[in-house]
């Protein structure tokens, strides 16, 4: 099924389809002037023509002489004691060349992204269904996976804990206990009280980031007695530290290189397969090969945190929030990975980006024998958006008043307070990105002529009946941090070089499809006005630039790179400035040429560097953070990003079916700084929005995954992802951002979900609590 | 193995009788990529011209089993048996329906196959042909069990009746874009003898047929005037429909409160209110 999800490249990412009105369109308010390069220019990403053609080469099609295939032996059982594993019969297979258990793991027997909780390969217990269990490898890959399955485990099967709510009370699943992290946030008065009290449960389904490219990876044995791990590492530097630990190797020793990446959500890969391919190439001296199939990818990979929260909000007759009260619950699976890092965004944001002096939130992550959580795009924030959006629909329609309105009365601004007690010092244009999407036209309603035209929803040879539509519009307003919180080091280190008349960045900044690689690109451009400019791959031998996540890199990568490029632009232009007795600041470089204020110098760069070679290497450290206090206190985040959006649905409310047929965007983005990428990013966001909130949820039966296949788990297609509008682009500088730019990819995905059900609830009149929405819940009131 | 006409098909399953037959593949591909089925051989039926067409016989409409979804959507096939032809053009998204068959969905058997209630309301048949010959089964005998497919046959055609007068085929899915049925209605009209014929599909493992609500709304149509019902009276049907295919649990005797017996599980609920619209629907437009 053809299946849209922003990747690579920066078109307008649409699948095939028959039905031309459904194809998504981007609309962009045109920029004033466009350069063909430098810092808001709509370049193109370097490899786009290379991906559209498809011969831009993926891990799953690297190649070594005298390759082995690999396979992994998954658990079947969410959880399970493990009595006794036999790998004789798989050992002895012809065409096996090892196979390896957790015996096998010469370094640390744990790892994990912020704790080490987890095995390489389970021992005693299997927390999860899909855990890895054993590895296999052999000279063809149906023979790995023959062995794999050949491999005799035998299990005692344990009662799994999949009810979230009964991890507490529940016998601890891991030595570590079943409370990853709680978080009791204590803001204000807390008897305050409003005259007007509404409450409410919502419910959040676990989406799979569903990357276009399953896991794939290459390891290769070094003469040294290291390995290189070929994968599509979206953090090569926090993978390279975590093999080679486990591995039982100096870190010199493992090195990891970025392959192409097909389409990453955060944390893309999965080390369950990662830390086997190493041991086997270690091993067997060979290089190992593995391309996960499309079920284990389902499998091992991390999901968005499913999530329970209840509310209870406090207003006075005005609609201004007194008070908001809310308790969040959200299931890590069986490890705690970036659970925490979830937890810290959900409760922070619970309230949303609305003024409330009062805020007393319950956050709790907790372990059970789901499917692992981890990092995906907007994590623990699009939940509760979900939420306190819910909320606000309640409390308009409590009160009488517009939703819209409700939500204007209560919007918060730069120098308001987060219920986390830090000050919002960056730019907070909520009330205009309201506005902007208040006022946007409506998409019209289909007339009697082109009713044949109009796509139903449940699609074109669907049952729709148009008397049985109702139109449905909805407000959501939301929030993201931007970068690491509550501490973590957000260092990047880059280097760029000048020689002849082109440039090169280096960089371990991974470009996922984000556009990293091309802002690097426009940076420099803009800074040496050099046109050519290269920007090398990613491996572990350059300097760590953190992972690939919550837009980082376009703020401390891209600053890094800016301020190496500037480094050079001194190096450069200062013999020049001194034999013409000015300072470096009264010459100016573009196109090449480099010339003087008053035009008397002008040259080129190629000139001026007569053969020799320019370097500087630079990073770029945002201002530090701190940790979350027990009173879930602290100045967590380096920065905000906010964004408004306007859903409008059409519902069958017979059958409950649900089609987007608009989405306004307006969104808070600093600065633009590629219109063509920041137009694809947020409808990138968007349509995973939209499929957070009519489709994307991984089933699970009693802790099993049911149908891990793009058949059972079904995404946006073209017909599904609606016409994206954005109607407006605040670019109010964030002063201490570079450039002054804020990241936009995660901000849309956590907005879309709410705006889509508040569109659902205008349509049905029923109050949508559950994401994704079912058609049950989308029929009219049962009279 | 690609063999030309039917009967080197069947040769050719008769010297390999561990061998499978594929059509389209876009079922049978996808379960040996995941493993599931390892087949000794396959014998692929897409260059048998005779089974991709279709000819006319006696009122009937002879089907090439190799009719893809693609040809049977289109507008001359729409034509003959329009019920078909929009269940062809539900059925996946573009790249499944420009190889996948007609014989391939009655194979499968899948609940959600698309064709099959379709085939069920026309009260249509299939043409087997096995190294003994060839025999014709109604495609309901097929589906039931009742009397399979045996080894070395291959499905070559199906019989359907040419109505010549309105049919409908509706199917509900969980989003805008391709996907399986939740539930789907094909309903037929058959002015000659007087009748309706509905077959509800994906509700349970075969499509359902509900007998009583045809001959109760069949008796209610003037079939010699304008064949109009009252709203009202689609409504019931539908009703009438949903209750035959999801009908109430029946109380568990051993459960003296038995407090629950009657009450749906909500998702039970939302199906049959999805086939009762479903059914309203189809009749509406059938008779429109
Ligand atoms: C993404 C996707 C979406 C889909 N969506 C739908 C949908 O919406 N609705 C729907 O109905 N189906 C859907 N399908 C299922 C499938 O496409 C259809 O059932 C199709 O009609 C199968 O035909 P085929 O020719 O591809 O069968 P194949 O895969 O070639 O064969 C299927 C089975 O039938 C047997 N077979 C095939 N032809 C014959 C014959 N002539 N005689 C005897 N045995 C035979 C094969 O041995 C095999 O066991 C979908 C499939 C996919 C992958």
């Amino acid at each position: 099924m053809s299946a849209v999800r922003g990747t690579s490249v920066g078109g307008d990412g649409t699948a095939g389809s028959d039905a031309a009105t459904a194809i998504p369109t981007v609309v962009v308010p045109p920029a004033a002037v466009e350069s063909q390069h430098g810092l808001g220019a709509s370049l193109l990403p370097a490899d786009a023509a290379a991906k559209t053609q498809g011969v831009f080469p993926y891990a799953a099609d690297l190649w070594a002489e005298g390759l082995l295939w690999a396979a992994v032996l998954r658990s079947p059982h969410p959880h399970a004691r493990i009595v006794s594993i036999d790998t004789t019969h798989a050992a002895e297979m012809p065409g096996v060349r090892a196979v390896i258990t957790h015996t096998d793991v010469p370094g640390d027997a744990m790892h994990g992204r912020r704790v080490a909780d987890r095995p390489v390969f389970a021992h005693d217990v299997v927390r999860h269904h899909g855990e890895p269990i054993a590895a296999v490898a052999a000279d063809h890959p149906d023979t790995a996976r023959l062995a794999a399955a050949a491999i005799i485990v035998e299990y005692e099967v344990l009662e799994p804990v999949t009810d979230p709510e009964k991890a507490f009370e529940a016998p601890p699943l891991h030595p570590d206990g079943n409370l990853i992290r709680h978080i009791p946030l204590r803001f204000g008065d807390p008897s305050a009280a409003g005259e007007v009290v509404v409450e409410g449960v919502y419910r959040v389904g676990r989406q799979d980031p569903a990357p276009i490219g399953a896991e794939a990876g290459l390891a290769v044995p070094r003469p040294d007695g290291g390995v290189e791990l070929y994968v599509a590492s979206t953090d090569p530097h926090a993978d390279r530290d975590m093999a080679a630990a486990c591995f039982g190797l100096e870190t010199d020793r493992v090195k990891v290189v970025v392959t192409g990446v097909p389409g990453a959500m955060a944390d893309r890969e999965d080390p369950g397969f990662q830390l086997p391919l190493g041991l086997l190439a270690l091993k067997t001296g060979h290089p190992v090969k593995l391309v996960a199939t499309r079920e284990e990818s389902f499998l091992g990979h991390a999901h968005r945190h499913p999530a329970l929260l209840r509310y209870r909000h406090h207003a006075d007759a005005e609609g201004r929030l007194v008070k908001v009260e809310a308790q969040l619950l959200l299931d890590a699976g069986a490890y705690a990975d970036a659970s925490s890092d979830a937890l810290a965004a959900a409760v922070a944001f619970a309230a949303g980006p609305y003024v409330v002096p009062h805020v007393f939130v319950e956050g709790w992550a907790v372990r059970t024998n789901n499917p692992p959580s981890g990092h995906v795009r907007g994590e623990g924030a699009m939940q509760v958006c979900a939420a306190y959006e819910g909320q606000m629909d309640k409390l308009a329609a409590k009160l009488g008043l517009d939703p819209a309105e409700l939500r204007m009365r209560n919007v918060m601004a730069t120098g308001d307070l987060l219920p986390t007690g830090q000050t919002v010092t960056c730019p907070a244009p909520v009330a205009e990105l309201l506005g902007a999407v208040r006022d946007a036209e409506l998409p019209p309603l289909p007339s009697a002529e082109d009713e044949a035209e109009w796509l139903l929803p449940g699609g074109p040879e669907g049952a729709g009946e148009p008397g049985a539509v109702r139109r449905g519009v909805g407000y959501a307003l939301g929030m993201v941090h931007m970068l690491g919180a509550e501490g973590h080091d957000e260092v990047s280190t880059a280097t760029v070089r000048v020689q002849g008349g082109t440039a090169t960045v280096i960089c371990s900044a991974v470009e996922t499809g984000q556009g990293f690689a091309t802002l690097a690109r426009q940076i420099v451009q803009e800074v040496l006005g050099v046109e050519e400019v290269a920007v090398l791959p990613a491996d572990t031998d350059q300097p760590p630039a953190g992972p690939s996540a919550r837009g980082r890199h376009t703020w401390v990568s891209g600053g890094a790179v800016e301020r190496a490029a500037k480094m050079v632009r001194t190096q450069l232009l200062q013999p020049l400035a001194a034999k013409f007795g000015m300072s470096v600041e009264l010459l100016t470089i573009a196109d090449g040429k480099i010339t003087s204020y008053d035009g008397v110098l002008s040259t080129t760069v190629a000139e001026t560097l007569q053969g020799k070679e320019l370097w500087a290497t630079a990073q770029c450290r945002p201002h530090p953070t701190e940790k979350l206090d027990e009173t879930g206190q602290g100045d967590a985040f380096v920065g905000l990003a906010f964004a408004a959006i306007r859903a409008v649905v059409d519902v069958d409310i017979e059958l409950g079916t649900v089609r987007v047929v608009d989405m306004a965007v307006a969104q808070d983005v600093g600065r633009v700084l590629n219109p063509r990428q920041v137009a694809a990013r947020i409808e990138a966001g968007v349509t995973q929005g939209v499929g957070m909130a009519l489709m994307e949820d991984l089933r699970t039966g009693r802790g099993a995954v049911k149908r891990p296949s793009l058949t059972g788990y079904a995404l946006p297609t073209a017909l599904d992802a609606p016409p994206v509008r954005i109607v407006k682009l605040v670019e109010e500088r964030d002063v201490v951002a570079p450039f002054g730019a804020k990241a936009v990819s995660a901000v849309p995905v956590v907005v879309s979900p709410a705006a889509v059900a508040a569109a659902v609830r205008a349509a049905t009149g029923r109050p949508v609590g559950r994401l994704p929405i079912r058609p049950q819940t989308a029929v009219a009131r049962q009279g | 193995m690609l063999p030309a006409s039917l009967d080197e098909a069947v040769a050719a399953l008769a010297a390999m009788p561990t061998a499978v037959p594929v059509a389209g593949g876009t079922d049978l591909m996808a379960a040996v990529n995941s493993g599931l089925l390892r087949p000794a051989g396959l014998v692929g039926l897409g260059r048998i011209s005779e089974i991709r067409g279709w000819q006319y016989a006696d009122g009937h409409a002879l089907l090439g089993a190799g009719l893809t979804h693609a040809r049977m959507g289109r507008p001359d096939f729409a034509a003959l048996i329009p019920a078909l032809a929009a269940a062809a053009r539900a059925a996946g998204p573009p790249q499944i329906r420009n190889a996948g068959t007609l014989g391939g969905n009655i194979a499968s058997a899948a609940p959600t196959g698309d064709a099959l209630p379709v085939l069920a309301a026309l009260e249509a048949s299939v043409v087997l042909t096995g190294p003994n010959g060839s025999r014709e089964v109604p495609v309901s005998h097929l589906l039931t069990g009742m009397d399979p497919l045996r080894p070395g046959e291959l499905l070559a055609f199906v019989r359907a009746p040419l109505l010549h007068a309105p049919q409908v085929f509706l199917k509900a899915t969980a989003r805008t874009g391709p996907g399986r049925a939740m539930a789907s209605v094909a309903l037929v009209l058959d002015p000659a003898r007087r009748g309706v014929r509905c077959a509800v599909g994906a509700v349970a493992p075969m499509p359902l047929r509900p007998l009583e609500a045809e001959q109760w709304v069949a008796s209610l149509i003037d079939w010699d005037g304008a064949r109009t019902l009252d709203p009202r009276v689609c409504t019931a049907f539908g009703d009438y429909v949903a209750m035959a295919c999801i009908p109430d649990p029946v109380g568990d005797p051993a459960d003296p409160a038995g407090q629950d017996a009657g009450a749906l599980p909500p998702a039970v609920a939302h199906l049959r209110r999805t086939v009762a619209a479903l059914a309203r629907r189809a009749l509406g437009r059938a008779l429109s």
